[in-house]
């Protein structure tokens, strides 16, 4: 029973958010006719803006939309600079009854949802508890999806979306894959390796023979070895540790 | 012996946009644009430049939506009919302008008219193709491609396997059209994420290029900047960009598209001109739209324009191809002093540049290629393949994710405008998988259906939607194409899982949503 209110619950939201972002997407500029548009300063994306006049279609015109559920668990995290990352997420109904089936039919409505944002940068394996730290960003109960300021570059984050009991316990529901921000900066690492692969290119001239297959860096890193020039170079070894 | 090298890069690509439905598309429109104006102009440019024996070096990206476009026997022929159409307008124009000081130009713009369709139509079969495959196999001009629907790839790298998908359709499409393997590929936007450069080593590609950034804040500071390549730990190299080339041709403000002689690109006689008279040539509803014909020079920053004047403009991109040329020259000797090899230059722009907006764009390449060849000594053009055989021995660093859309990373094509696409984006690419690896060897209609989905999901991908909703024009046209592919994607997915496939709507979409005929769904079974 409590699954069919829940459900119609989801639904409910599902549809309103739906049609907020139907409005939000349909509302097109009104159609521009006899003025060109102003002058803008070049961009590097300008050449692509070749469209010069503006046209959208009339409102209101396709039915067709996307459906806002796939009825699918996921939380995905994404890097968009090296400030700021962007979570998206789904919990299907399955995996709200389950919570409540745990924490008491009346947990969903008295917890509230919280992202916990993970530091989890140089940890191998990801477990909940080994992040260097974490912090909790309250969402809103219809949100499905975050921008999150981090203000960090050249780190690893994990989101948990989850929900924080009346208790203060945080119960996660759903975990993100890992996300790198960007560097912003010059690396402070100053030491360099060279790699040579004159061997890709032996295989590309008809004069030579004798080498076939392209080379995989392993086997060139063997074979042709790397060739250091001038201040240092570091061990492969600790290159590995930093992939 | 240089003491450096210039490797220029264009990059030409538009959005797969193929209205068979309409009887008249503004989307279309911007292909046919580009033709004229940009793709036409760079083929004369190239045939003039290969005539003289001119010892140029130049990277053409092509991206696969464009080449299908310019195979496909419908486009070819309506713009054909587009062109014809401006034909007639050209002959009207050089009689209205008669006794005004426009008639130079009308003559200009008649003239160039029918090289184009001479070229277009009679010379090269309505397939442009073709001339881009005589640049290729004259060794002087280095093809290459991009993704199959310039997908932004970081941002659909959640799954490997559609971003090989994207690197695999894009590949084929160059093979079908030039017989063989590019040497590199352009990275749609530049946008680079680590692990990226593995993908691109799994096709054999040797490079790709990055904003400076990119390469500036890799993983190991590179010792030469942006001024050689460095290797991907995958050992696929990475070049980088040179800003300071790029500012004095993309910057209206610092760059010499903004010159006063040139050519004005928003005044239009399409919005100029009496409606009576220009109604045929504009938007069969009537509303206005560019024609191209503009007689106008930049003239200055109000809204006072003079006459355009065909002669001022093309001594202007001399004067200024001859600047960029000594700039470069100079850049060279200062690098050249600090470096313990020659610096590369590299210097990527949009084709659409040349030609579209800036008018003598193509006009101050051409200047430029052949001073270079016989003004100097410093410069030497190269293609980033020959400068790899050169210079095999790189750094080795990890590049740092990043695009050359404002601000440098991915927030162009992800913002509060549209991130609502990922998570439809990111579903259909897994169930896209899903059914690949249910169906290995898929034969009949199933495969069709297949191979249709696959082609949904690379056209929904296009990086085009999410930057044109970013920039806030024509958002609907970007929001329903966006739509309706993963919407046609969906249908064929509930479809194949219930094995309910209806034989006439796929033959529709087959035929509607039609690029990369070669298409092998099972390229997104691979793990």
């Amino acid at each position: 029973m409590t699954a069919l209110i829940w459900a119609i619950i989801a639904f409910v939201v599902a549809l309103a958010v739906g049609v907020f972002l139907w409005r939000r997407l349909s509302t097109g500029k009104p159609v521009k006719t006899e003025t060109p548009p102003e002058q803008k300063e070049f961009t590097f994306e300008l050449a692509r803006e070749m469209f010069a006049p503006e046209h959208d279609l009339p409102p209101g015109t396709p039915a067709m939309d996307l459906p806002h559920r796939y009825g699918q668990d996921r939380l995905v995290l994404m890097a968009r600079d090296p400030y700021w990352l962007y979570a998206y997420w789904e919990i299907s109904a399955a995996r709200q009854e389950d919570f409540k089936e745990q924490y008491g039919p009346e947990a969903w409505h008295a917890s509230r949802p919280v992202l916990r944002l993970y530091d989890v940068t140089g940890v191998p394996e990801f477990n909940g508890g080994n992040a260097l730290s974490y912090v909790d960003i309250p969402v809103n109960e219809e949100s499905d999806s975050w921008h999150i300021e981090v203000g960090e570059p050249d780190r690893a984050f994990c989101v948990d979306l989850g929900r924080v009991l009346p208790s203060g316990e945080f119960v996660t529901l759903l975990r993100s894959n890992v996300a790198h921000t960007p560097r912003a900066t010059l690396s402070d690492r100053l030491d360099e390796e060279w790699m040579w692969i004159e061997g890709v290119y032996r295989t590309l001239t008809r004069l030579q023979t004798g080498v076939s297959s392209p080379l995989f860096i392993a086997e060139m890193r063997e074979r042709l070895g790397v060739a250091p020039l001038g201040i240092s170079s570091t061990a492969l070894l600790e290159r590995g540790n930093d992939r | 012996m240089a003491k450096g090298y210039l490797a220029l890069v264009l990059h030409a690509h538009l959005p797969y946009v193929r209205h068979p439905e309409h009887g008249y598309s503004l989307e279309e429109k911007w292909l046919y644009e580009a033709i004229t104006e940009t793709y036409i102009p760079l083929i004369w440019m190239l045939e003039s430049l290969l005539d003289d024996n001119v010892p140029f070096r130049l990277t053409l990206s092509l991206s696969p939506t464009l080449i299908a476009m310019l195979q496909d026997d419908f486009l070819q022929n309506r713009y054909l009919a587009h062109l014809d159409k401006m034909i007639d307008l050209g002959a009207r124009e050089v009689h209205r302008t008669r006794g005004t000081p426009f008639h130079d130009t009308a003559r200009m713009y008649n003239d160039r008219l029918h090289g184009a369709r001479d070229t277009f139509a009679r010379r090269y079969g309505k397939n442009l193709v073709r001339a881009f495959k005589g640049f290729l196999d004259s060794g002087r001009v280095e093809v290459i491609t991009t993704a199959a629907t310039h997908g932004y790839l970081p941002l659909l790298m959640i799954h490997r396997e559609a971003v090989r998908a994207q690197v695999a359709t894009g590949i084929q499409t160059y093979r079908r059209a030039f017989g063989r393997d590019p040497a590199g590929l352009w990275l749609p936007e530049c946008s680079y994420t680590p692990g990226l450069d593995e993908i691109l080593k799994e096709f054999g590609l040797r490079y790709f290029f990055l904003d400076s950034h990119g390469l500036l804040f890799a993983s190991h500071r590179p010792r030469f900047g942006i001024f050689a390549p460095v290797y991907c730990p995958s050992g696929v190299a990475a070049f980088g960009r040179d800003l300071e080339s790029s500012k004095q041709v993309w910057s209206a403000q610092e760059g010499y598209p903004g010159d006063h002689n040139y050519r004005e690109y928003y005044r239009d006689i399409g919005f100029d001109l009496d409606y009576d008279y220009i109604k045929p040539y504009i938007h069969p509803d009537g509303i206005r739209v560019n024609t191209g014909f503009k007689y106008y020079r930049i003239t200055g920053k109000g809204q006072h324009k003079e006459p355009y004047v065909p002669e001022w403009a093309r001594a202007t991109a001399e004067a200024h191809a001859g600047n960029f040329m000594f700039n470069r020259e100079h850049q060279v000797h200062y690098l050249s002093r600090i470096m313990d090899r020659p610096p590369i230059i590299v210097a990527p722009y949009d084709a659409e540049l040349f030609g579209h907006w800036w008018f003598e764009g193509p006009h101050w390449l051409e200047t430029l290629m052949r001073r270079i060849a016989y003004d100097q000594h410093t410069l030497e053009p190269i293609t980033p393949s020959e400068y790899l055989r050169r210079f095999p021995c790189n750094q080795l660093a990890t590049p740092c994710a990043s695009s050359w859309g404002d601000k440098g990373y991915h927030e162009v094509w992800l913002n509060q405008a549209n991130d609502w696409i990922y998570r439809h984006l990111h579903w259909a690419a897994e169930r896209m998988i899903e059914l690949a690896r249910e169906h290995p060897r898929a034969e009949g209609l199933r495969r069709r259906a297949l191979n249709q989905a696959a082609r949904e999901l690379l056209l929904a991908q296009a990086s085009d939607w999410a930057f044109i909703m970013a920039t806030n024009t024509m958002v609907a046209y970007a929001a329903r194409r966006t739509k309706n592919h993963l919407l046609n994607f969906k249908g064929l997915w509930h479809q194949l899982r219930e094995n309910r496939l209806e034989p006439g709507w796929l033959a529709e979409l087959e035929d509607r949503n039609n690029p990369f005929p070669d298409l092998e769904y099972t390229v997104y079974a691979q793990r």
